[in-house]
């Protein structure tokens, strides 16, 4: 089929070739062969006579459009890569070594937090322990931990109120559940990660959702389980948290073994083999959620020298509504009917127990929390009937409570954060005065000053008030 | 419109010549309604809404031109008692004997009143086409705008008069309000707060004999607690009876009525419906015990107060003193003692301080000789 085409290029027409101008002719003749453009072929001679180059013929006044055009800065730097913006804003600095290292600052042990002697004093945190927590990503980027030379935090009257709590749990095997409540920035996440910590410390198994709203606003994939189709997996974030658990927990899992037989796993993992390869044997998200569910089963066998478990939450007010994933046939599925939710919110419950005793702790958020009746006016009457005071009711032409809620908070213990003491603030600001970070003698007025600036003692908006504040 | 309608009734009242019927004593019809300035619409409207209240035999279902129609009317009634026939019969009689030419007057003079009245009763249409409405009278000009441009030369203008007539008027009430006004202080009667037996608080709106659309409505305010007969339990009742009426932040039901023309109606139906209410709520069958209290209708507004604590007194200047004093005390005490912690003499100390021995730069070893380079590894900062 070519063949026609290529025997017409052969013939030139006639035609064509007379029309070649003739001015590129007599540029060929000057030089026969150059790589520069014409124009300068043609001006050399001229140049080197020292005459200047003609100037074009001048066509008459112009519009010039382009002076009114903006001169745009095309920024030739590359954008950031996907995530990288987000890895920024999330990045969890733990260390500052611009700070001075605090003299005297002791680390916290098993103990220290039980102790009331030590309430209302600066406690750092153990290297091995701040691995941990990172792992299960107990710290939070909101938080101040860049501005210190090492990380550490106020132990206070209701962070030893807290463990005590849970130590008595722990050693009578049960399960103290209960939610921490309070207003914005006094302390709710940071009492989470005191509660980790005092776990560590004591060698107990943490399982930690930081974020809650993670789970509930259809950001990670989710499927039905394929036994049970009426709940729902979320492998990823399932696969996510064992490794996160396993990083954690690495000592202890090494040491504990297997008691049960575990048929559905995707490796075979043998009776008595250690908790750390089944862990490890979650390689893939499609298995997550049964070894998942393995581990939960191994972990709450009475006996064979199984820690304590800490189950932590944090944002609850998100797991106490619809979620936003979608069943099949395009309903709303409650939060409930996702698995690693519905077993949290047993947990709370107290429909499944944990026979070596923990805890089972959320914590609720102000600042990114959606409205959830239930859950508030659950709060309040827990509240009311621990403090004997009149209990409030349910409003009864109000449409939004949610049944499953009511019975999950039914018999939860609350826990309210309130502002700190001057006594505790001073100490507070003492540390951050001796890490050279508040410059200012800390005397009484001082305190008084930033502790009324802070509301009356929220540590939150003290920090904002002393640390945060360009007014140094 | 209705002061016209009145004055318009007096003058009838005056000018008429009293029939030889009326004159007889035995003639005593209970005509309540004889004369309005309202369409007559008793047929259903006021038999249905009050069933079953004897009221309603003495009032009329239509209008009667004269006595003998409304006796006869009545006769055919059944449930009236033998008395009251023997002596509606007696009357009935009484009216035969009357003349015929008296009969016969009689009705005239009652057609001739429906029909001077007829066109009060007739409703103002504004006109549509009408600009400004200027053809309507305006009754607020002091004259009559009626020839008032012819001046013959032998008196003021009318518009002087005019002027006159009003600053008479003026005088008139002056002299009343000088002279006469104060002898109404002589009628005056001491206030007596309601007692506890009279629970129901009544509000009437008058406007000076003025008619106003509005002077019919009567209010009527209780508390269910001033009800002395009901247990808690009834008044709960009673209060979800009221629904939306009851104010919960008052403890108060409040209900208005202005369905009916006057005013002394409409407080009587308030009077019966409080009745009916009370009675509803001591009724054992159905306690509403199910039903919560609907509160939804009202907004509870929280005032805020100022503190009871935060009020600076002897004791508290005291308290607050005595703090200063104590931290005062704790400041000096941690100076002696060289705890006062200062940021910035920290800073100046340590930049004062002789520098830290710098720490040996992590160097790249081969992975075979890592156990010699741990040693000088620099400490790890996170």
């Amino acid at each position: 089929m070519a063949t026609p085409n290529c025997l017409r290029c052969l013939l030139v027409r006639p035609s064509v070739a007379a029309r070649l101008p003739a001015a590129r002719q007599m540029i060929t003749a000057a030089a026969p062969f150059s790589t520069t453009a014409n124009s300068r072929a043609a001006g050399g001679p001229q140049q080197g006579k020292g005459k200047k180059a003609p100037k074009p013929p001048v066509k008459g006044k112009q519009m010039n459009l382009s002076a009114f055009k903006k001169k745009r800065d095309v920024d030739k730097s590359k954008p950031p890569l996907p995530g990288e913006r987000k890895a920024y804003r999330k990045r969890i600095l733990l260390s500052n070594n611009n700070a001075l290292p605090v003299p005297g600052l002791q680390d916290v042990n098993a103990e220290s937090m039980l102790q009331t002697s030590n309430s209302g004093k600066v406690l750092s945190l153990p290297d091995a322990v701040v691995d941990q927590l990172r792992a299960v990503e107990a710290f939070k980027p909101t938080q101040c931990w860049g501005v210190f030379r090492k990380p550490s935090m106020l132990v206070r009257a209701e962070t030893v109120e807290l463990m005590q709590k849970m130590q008595k749990a722990a050693d009578s095997q049960q399960a103290l559940r209960l939610v921490v409540t309070g207003d914005r920035i006094t302390g709710k996440s940071m009492l989470l990660l005191q509660a980790m910590t005092h776990a560590y410390l004591n060698d107990w198994v943490v399982i930690n959702v930081p974020e809650a709203q993670e789970l509930t606003t259809a950001c990670t994939e989710y499927a039905p389980i394929p036994n049970n189709p009426t709940q729902y997996m979320q492998q990823n974030y399932v696969l996510k948290m064992i490794q996160a658990i396993r990083k954690a927990n690495e000592k202890l899992f090494s040491r504990l073994t297997t008691v049960h037989q575990h048929p559905d796993l995707p490796q075979h993992v043998p009776v008595s083999s250690p908790l750390l390869q089944l862990a490890n044997s979650a390689k893939e998200a499609d298995g997550a959620w049964a070894v998942f569910h393995a581990l939960w089963q191994e972990l709450t066998t009475k006996g064979y020298g199984r820690p304590p478990i800490l189950f932590a939450l944090d944002g609850v007010a998100h797991i106490m509504k619809m979620s936003d994933y979608r069943s099949p046939a395009f309903e709303q599925i409650h939060s409930f009917d996702l698995a690693l939710v519905r077993l949290f919110a047993d947990c709370l419950g107290g429909n499944v127990q944990l026979p070596n005793g923990g805890a089972v702790l959320a914590s609720t958020s102000r600042n990114n929390s959606p409205r959830t009746p239930s859950l508030e006016l659950a709060l309040l009457q827990r509240e009311a009937e621990q403090n004997k005071t009149e209990v409030p009711k349910k409003d009864p032409f109000f449409r939004g409570y949610d049944e499953r809620v009511d019975a999950v908070l039914k018999s939860v213990q609350v826990l309210r954060l309130d502002r700190v003491s001057k006594a505790e603030a001073r100490a507070v600001m003492e540390y951050w005065a001796a890490s050279g970070v508040l410059r200012a003698t800390v005397d009484e007025a001082t305190v008084s000053e930033k502790w009324t600036l802070g509301g009356n003692g929220v540590l939150g908006e003290m920090e904002r008030a002393a640390l945060l504040t360009m007014r140094l | 419109m209705a002061s016209a309608a009145n004055s318009l009734r007096l003058c009838l009242r005056t000018s008429r010549q009293a029939s030889s019927c009326l004159r007889q004593p035995q003639v005593r019809v209970p005509l309540r309604r004889a004369l309005s300035t309202t369409p007559v619409r008793w047929d259903n409207a006021a038999t249905e809404e009050k069933d079953g209240v004897e009221e309603s035999d003495y009032e009329f279902n239509r209008p009667y031109s004269n006595p003998g129609e409304f006796l006869q009317d009545f006769l055919r009634k059944e449930g009236i008692s033998k008395a009251d026939r023997a002596q509606a019969t007696r009357m009935l009689e009484t009216w035969k004997q009357v003349p015929p030419e008296t009969q016969q007057e009689f009705d005239k003079l009652t057609r001739d009143i429906s029909q001077e009245i007829a066109p009060l009763r007739r409703p103002v249409k504004p006109r549509r086409n009408s600009f400004w409405n200027e053809e309507e009278k305006d009754p607020d000009l002091i004259t009559d705008e009626v020839g008032e441009d012819d001046f013959e030369e032998d008196d003021i203008l009318s518009m002087g008069h005019g002027k006159l007539e009003e600053h008479r008027e003026f005088r008139e009430y002056a002299r009343i309000a000088v002279w006469e006004m104060p002898l109404l202080s002589k009628l005056a009667k001491p206030f007596e707060p309601p007692t506890a037996d009279q629970p129901l608080r009544f509000r009437y709106t008058t406007y000076m004999g003025e008619f106003h659309p509005a002077d019919r409505k009567v209010v009527v305010e209780f508390c269910p607690k001033d009800l002395k007969d009901l247990t808690e339990a009834q008044q709960l009742k009673l209060k979800k009876l009221a629904g939306a009426r009851y104010n919960p932040e008052k403890d108060l039901i409040k209900m208005s009525c202005e369905r009916f023309e006057h005013q002394a109606q409409n407080k009587r139906y308030l009077g019966d419906l409080v009745q009916k209410m009370i009675a509803t709520a001591k009724d054992p069958t159905d306690m509403f015990e199910d039903v919560p209290l609907d509160t939804r209708h009202h907004t509870f507004k929280a005032k805020p107060k100022f503190p009871v604590e935060w009020r600076m007194t002897e004791e508290r200047k005291k308290e607050l003193e005595n703090l200063r004093r104590q931290a005062l005390l704790l400041d000096q005490a941690k100076q002696k003692e060289g705890t006062l912690i200062s940021g910035v003499e920290r800073v100046q100390a340590a930049l004062a301080a002789p520098p830290e021995p710098a720490a040996r730069e992590p160097v790249m070893v081969r992975a075979g000789a890592r156990q010699g380079a741990r040693q000088g590894r620099a400490p790890m900062r996170r």
